[in-house]
């Protein structure tokens, strides 16, 4: 007998499959991270409002300003936070 | 010249005896600060790493400036034209931010290390102490 798959759940496993590298992260400890270490390089942003997971500590944030900025741990260990 | 005011007489019914002592208030003593809690910067790491008060983001970005600030004491002890006051400054600087990121969170840690900070700044700026705490 054949099995039918049925199509929403095969689009929702698809989704997520290729949603995950780009997850957003509505943590707010997430958010208030990103938010202290932007304040610490001195750069504009207020409050991050949303952030979207691109990878291993690696981060867009959405400043409450308008302002986007790259967050990541680049390969020296050292924070960087780029403008974008 | 007159002469002198004669000395008062104790009314009948006073029950100290007037060659009794009296009893003359403790002088003021100036208030002398505490002192400063010895620094124990192992401890203050270790607090500093594992409190939950600040993000993995945050540790590694101030880990970050922590080391660029050593290394600039490291040319400056290494005869560097490095002027101590801009030195202060940016240790201040530094100084603050770390307090400002951890003073909500963590209010007890950042009391201690704002305690701290004239001790941190004199071993950073005693060459031997810190090639001892550096290497």
């Amino acid at each position: 007998m054949k099995q039918r798959v049925g199509g929403v759940p095969v689009i929702v496993a698809l989704t997520t499959l290729f949603a995950a590298p780009s997850l957003a992260a509505e943590d707010p400890a997430v958010l208030k991270d990103l938010t202290a270490v932007i304040a610490l390089q001195g750069l504009a942003c207020g409050q991050v409002v949303g952030a979207v997971r691109q990878g291993e500590q690696d981060y867009v944030a959405t400043c409450q300003d308008g302002n986007r900025y790259r967050v990541f741990v680049n390969a020296q260990g050292r924070v960087v936070v780029e403008k974008r | 010249m007159r002469p002198p005011a004669p000395a008062p007489v104790p009314a009948p019914g006073d029950a100290a005896p007037p060659t009794a002592p009296r009893k003359e208030s403790a002088p003021p003593v100036a208030a002398t600060p505490p002192a400063p809690p010895a620094l124990d910067l192992a401890a203050l790491e270790k607090r500093l790493r594992a409190t939950n008060a600040i993000g993995i983001f945050t540790k590694l970005s101030l880990k970050n400036q922590v080391d660029d600030l050593v290394a600039r004491f490291r040319t400056f002890h290494q005869g560097a034209p490095v002027a101590v006051a801009k030195l202060r400054e940016e240790y201040d600087l530094l100084l603050l931010k770390v307090l400002s990121v951890l003073q909500d969170g963590d209010p007890e840690l950042a009391r201690d290390i704002g305690a701290s900070r004239e001790a941190i700044w004199g071993l950073l700026l005693d060459p031997v102490k810190f090639k001892k705490v550096t290497s």
